[in-house]
């Protein structure tokens, strides 16, 4: 047996809902260390490969792979210890407190007669600590704003103590400065040790914030690398559509995306 | 990991308690120990006023005498055969429907999601109509074909809903379409039948508990068992569904064998309450809303079990001696009193602008 050179990958596999491919024989790896975005526009399949990626969806062929076996040959509490996700809006059951809620993160560590370890306390009390959401930890979930409400969900995976973080659009329905917010916690996340992927909307906090990007396009992979290759104009344009030129972002060097301000027109105009 | 300094240790949080010893942990929360202990004084004062009121009273230590075994025949009869076995089948039912309830309302993610509103217990009233109607059957074969009405109804919900729900809504959307199919048939039967079994139907689709006896108070002691255990084993899972399925599966929640698990059980435990008791409206709807009041949280199940056993053993005491002496079926007070309790819910949650 090969040594897997990548901790989640799939393998030639064909992912859809029901009988309705969305990306077929597709072959993707997540790189160990490094925090992964997928880009792409509306319906390209990146929240389907995600979900692939997460075991929510199962491949109607090919397989996906998690330390090199087939994670539908594992069983979901050994696939939840290995990696966590964060869905797309999730729901907290009314009136639960912040506390509680990162403290359902132990799940797959528990059992019925092992409910609350010591170091079940210890993990959750560090989760809250990197999410900084401490101080909120008395505080009902539905009173949080949205971006601190994001945050205590990421704490519920990080008490999950998993290496692969996953996180389905973790800054849709949050304004500019939570989303950075968001972001800044995922990039501190990585540099602490953990492999992360996320799929993002916005095209240039996917350069700012990645260190490895995919962009997808009619269910298959356009292109993947380093955002400083992948955020061209060619690719953006083949990507996208969208006519664009390429700056460099004042505050961080990465690519920055400019559209241009003169389209070609898809009628002439009167 | 860090030494814990005894074998019993409480956490900081102040809300919980947390046993521990060696490798195992029990956690418990407080106001959900304090609010059953609370249900379980309330439902032994029922049952002493309701063993001992009536046309034969007893005073509290003769009470106590015939519970201990040394009552006169009369006294033996009146407690042991009469109204023992029809407290039991109270509280039994009561739990049944009340643990019923807490499950649909936690596998739906929805306040009304009941065996009433998802047509379980429309199910089980087809079964007795049809065993009234169709075959003038015995009381026991009415009992049965309630309970087959009501599985029939949960398989059907269970084959329809396959698959994700990401929403919740699916079941509940299958359930009320189920539920008004069966009260059409349930209409018909009605229509077809002459007046002494129609007389039957009606009574029995109000609900009631005279004349129950040991036989069925064990019956319903079987079922909420074997529910009660299948719900525990799945209790862990059912929680974590709570946060929606993706992040249930997210946490390794086998999110299919629970969604079926918790089915088949709160199915089970609607057919053997309904069929013994007839359906006593709103117990499944209202036990869950009011434990989730009392504990403060809508996690407990055994709560929701301790206060549907509490409300029907109360209705059907008030049922029996309440109202200028003359017994009502016992469905009438449970309907009143989770009518009324359901617009007061309805009140309140207007004024607070949220959903329990």
């Amino acid at each position: 047996m090969t040594v897997p050179t990548s901790p989640l990958s799939t393998a030639n596999a064909t992912i859809g809902y029901g009988r309705v491919a969305v990306s077929e024989g597709l072959t993707v790896d997540i790189p160990e260390g490094e925090f992964t975005v997928i880009i792409g526009p509306n319906a390209c399949g990146k929240s389907t490969l995600l979900k692939a990626l997460a075991r929510t969806l199962r491949p109607s062929a090919g397989r996906v792979l998690l330390d090199g076996r087939d994670i539908h040959a594992q069983s979901t509490r050994s696939v939840a210890k290995r990696l966590g996700l964060l869905p797309q809006g999730p729901t907290a059951p009314d009136g639960i407190t912040v506390a509680d809620l990162v403290a359902r993160g132990r799940y797959p560590h528990q059992g019925l007669l092992r409910q609350w370890s010591a170091e079940d306390e210890a993990v959750v009390a560090e989760a809250m600590e990197a999410t900084a959401v401490t101080d909120l930890a008395a505080r009902g979930v539905d009173e949080l704003s949205g971006g601190q409400r994001q945050r205590v969900w990421i704490a519920m995976a990080l008490a999950q103590q998993t290496p692969l973080l996953l996180l389905d659009e973790p800054t849709t329905y949050l304004d500019i400065t939570h989303q950075i917010e968001v972001l800044d916690l995922c990039a501190e996340l990585h540099r602490k040790g953990r492999t992360l992927v996320a799929v993002l909307h916005d095209l240039n906090q996917a350069a700012r914030y990645a260190t490895h990007l995919i962009a997808m396009r009619d269910g298959a992979v356009v292109a993947e690398g380093p955002p400083a290759d992948i955020v061209t104009a060619d690719i953006v344009d083949e990507v996208f559509d969208l006519p664009c030129v390429i700056i460099d972002d004042p505050e961080t060097a990465t690519p920055l995306v400019i559209p241009r301000s003169v389209r070609p027109a898809p009628v002439a105009a009167v | 990991m860090s030494t814990v300094p005894a074998p019993l240790r409480s956490s900081g949080t102040g809300r919980t308690s947390v046993l521990r010893l060696g490798g195992y942990s029990v956690r418990l929360r407080r106001r959900t120990l304090a609010a059953a202990v609370g249900c379980l004084l309330a439902l032994a004062a029922v049952a002493a006023w309701s063993t001992s009121t009536g046309t034969f009273e007893l005073a509290p230590d003769r009470l106590w005498a015939t519970l201990t075994g040394s009552g006169t025949a009369a006294e033996d009869f009146v407690v042991w055969t009469v109204r023992l076995p029809r407290l039991a089948t109270a509280v039994g039912v009561g739990a049944c429907l009340g643990l019923a309830g807490a499950i649909f309302q936690t596998l739906t993610r929805n306040p009304l999601g009941s065996p009433d509103i998802l047509g379980l217990t429309q199910g089980a009233s087809v079964g007795a109509l049809a065993a009234i109607v169709l075959a003038g059957a015995s009381a026991a074969a009415v009992t049965g074909s309630a309970a087959l009405g009501a599985l029939g109804t949960g398989l059907v919900i269970h084959l329809l809903t396959r698959g994700s729900d990401p929403s919740g809504y699916r079941i509940v959307l299958v359930g009320i379409g189920l539920a008004a199919i069966l009260a059409g048939v349930n209409g018909y039967l009605l229509t077809r039948s002459d007046i002494i079994d129609a007389a039957r139907a009606v009574f029995w689709l109000t609900g009631d508990l005279s004349g129950r006896e040991w036989g069925q108070a064990a019956t319903v002691a079987a079922v909420l068992a074997a529910g009660g255990i299948a719900t525990f084993a799945i209790g862990r899972g059912l929680d974590a569904l709570r946060l929606g399925e993706a992040a249930a599966a997210g946490l390794g929640a086998n999110v299919r064998a629970v969604k079926a698990t918790a089915l088949v059980s709160a199915s089970i435990l609607t057919a053997g309450g309904v069929a013994v008791a007839g359906p006593l409206a709103f117990v499944a709807l209202a036990a869950p809303h009011i434990a989730a009041r009392l504990t403060g949280s809508s996690r407990s199940l055994l709560c929701a079990a301790l206060v549907g056993a509490l409300i029907v053993a109360a209705a059907d005491a008030a049922a029996l001696y309440g109202v200028d002496g003359r017994q009502l079926p016992t469905g009438v007070v449970t309907g009143v009193i989770g009518g009324v309790y359901l617009m007061w819910l309805l009140i309140t949650q207007r004024k607070k602008g949220v959903m329990p």
